[in-house]
């Protein structure tokens, strides 16, 4: 049972790492336990930190902990831990066998960079059209987009905090966009910088704060919506250190 | 629909697209993550003819594109997230943000509180559609499970 443990908390705290909402994570840990022989499970997940205790069924407790450090969007690897939950639900799997299919799992592909690169330029290039920029504001846009991206990965290796990083992404964008005016290659510094701004906000983590919040797990819902906020705040910050840099619009 | 409005529901899908790839999002769910995008705002530009109130359309859209997710993730047997949060990238009022910060250096405070006004109203007619389809498809799932 205690192995079993250790590998359902694995699968819920990889399924956090992914981007999944806290709900879902429990409920896969809750579900998991119960199929593989558990009296009773009580579990509780925030976004940094998950606890668990199972009742075995000749009176023992196993209570694991987990701290779980950093958290980003993987779609594909949360889908595969997502069927993995389900068919050790359906079918219990032995200890050997769940963790030889999470091995796999973790081996899940990813697009390589360059293919991120070139989406992170098209992502930004299609909203300075979007919110009504010329064809050359999202050529320029579409270059900035491509180098913040660039930036953001370098920049991701050597520090850790994500709030300081997407400030200065935002800062960087922001002066690129500035230096392009004064190149007199664009007309506005506007729609560049909105597209850009499009890349770095936090989507994931606002849509994941809301069901978090109104799904019943308060806490992880506030703490995520304390996440979106502080970097949306830190977008902010690095336009307006740009803005004063470049002596105003 | 005007040709500015097509461009847009091509961009909008264009940028889901990209950020569909960017959560490493693959195969089928690839494509209706995406299209997601797409309709969101084909959605938001028709329900014009219904209601000039661009609140109120966010509102509806974020209540219909909840509802799409929840359904495609039902069939395709996936997280819910992984069509909601790409779907509403169109719907991120990034542009009227932008003007509420730019507008802090111009140093008119009732320009910065009507666009700030403004942003937040966006922002919160999107959560409240997205907040009702959860808390109900939440409710249904959890009767299911009960039975």
């Amino acid at each position: 049972m205690k192995e079993l443990l250790t590998c359902a908390m694995d699968i819920g705290e990889q399924m956090l790492v992914c981007g999944a909402e806290v709900h879902r994570a429990e409920d896969s840990v809750k579900r998991m336990c119960l199929a593989m022989g558990a009296e009773r499970i009580d579990i509780f997940i925030i976004t940094s930190s998950m606890v668990a205790t199972v009742y075995t069924a000749d009176g023992e407790a196993l209570t694991q902990t987990r701290r779980i450090n950093g958290t980003g969007t993987d779609i594909e690897r949360l889908h595969r831990l997502n069927d993995l939950s389900r068919h050790i639900c359906e079918t219990p799997l032995s200890p050997d066998e769940i963790r030889s299919e999470y091995r796999k799992i973790m081996k899940t592909r990813v697009y390589p960079f360059w293919l991120e690169c070139v989406f992170c330029a098209v992502i930004a290039g299609s909203f300075t059209l979007f919110f009504g920029g010329g064809v050359i504001d999202a050529i320029v846009s579409t270059v900035i987009g491509a180098l913040v991206k660039l930036l953001g990965y370098l920049f991701g290796k050597a520090v850790t905090s994500r709030i300081f990083d997407k400030f200065i992404c935002a800062f960087v964008a922001s002066i690129l966009a500035f230096c392009a005016l004064r190149l007199s290659l664009v007309g506005g510094v506007d729609k560049i910088i909105i597209g850009n701004i499009m890349t770095l906000i936090p989507g994931i983590g606002l849509t994941n704060a809301l069901r978090d919040l109104f799904t019943g797990d308060s806490i992880a819902g506030l703490l995520r919506s304390i996440e979106a906020l502080l970097v949306a705040l830190a977008i902010a910050a690095g336009y307006f250190l740009s803005t004063l840099i470049m002596g105003g619009i | 629909m005007t040709q500015y409005e097509l461009l847009q529901i091509i961009t909008g899908f264009l940028g889901s697209l990209g950020f569909a790839i960017l959560f490493n999002i693959r195969g089928k769910k690839l494509i209706f993550a995406a299209l997601g995008g797409g309709v969101s705002w084909a959605l938001f530009v028709l329900l014009q003819f219904l209601t000039p109130n661009e609140a109120l359309r966010y509102f509806i859209v974020a209540v219909l594109v909840s509802v799409y997710a929840e359904i495609m993730a039902r069939v395709l047997k996936t997280p819910t997230t992984t069509f909601h949060m790409t779907a509403l990238i169109p719907l991120i009022p990034g542009g009227s943000l932008y003007y509420t910060m730019a507008s802090v250096f111009d140093g008119d405070l009732g320009d910065f509180l009507e666009k700030g006004l403004y942003t937040l109203e966006l922002a919160v007619a999107l959560a409240l559609g997205i907040v009702i389809v959860t808390a109900i498809a939440h409710t249904i799932g959890k009767r299911k499970t009960l039975k």
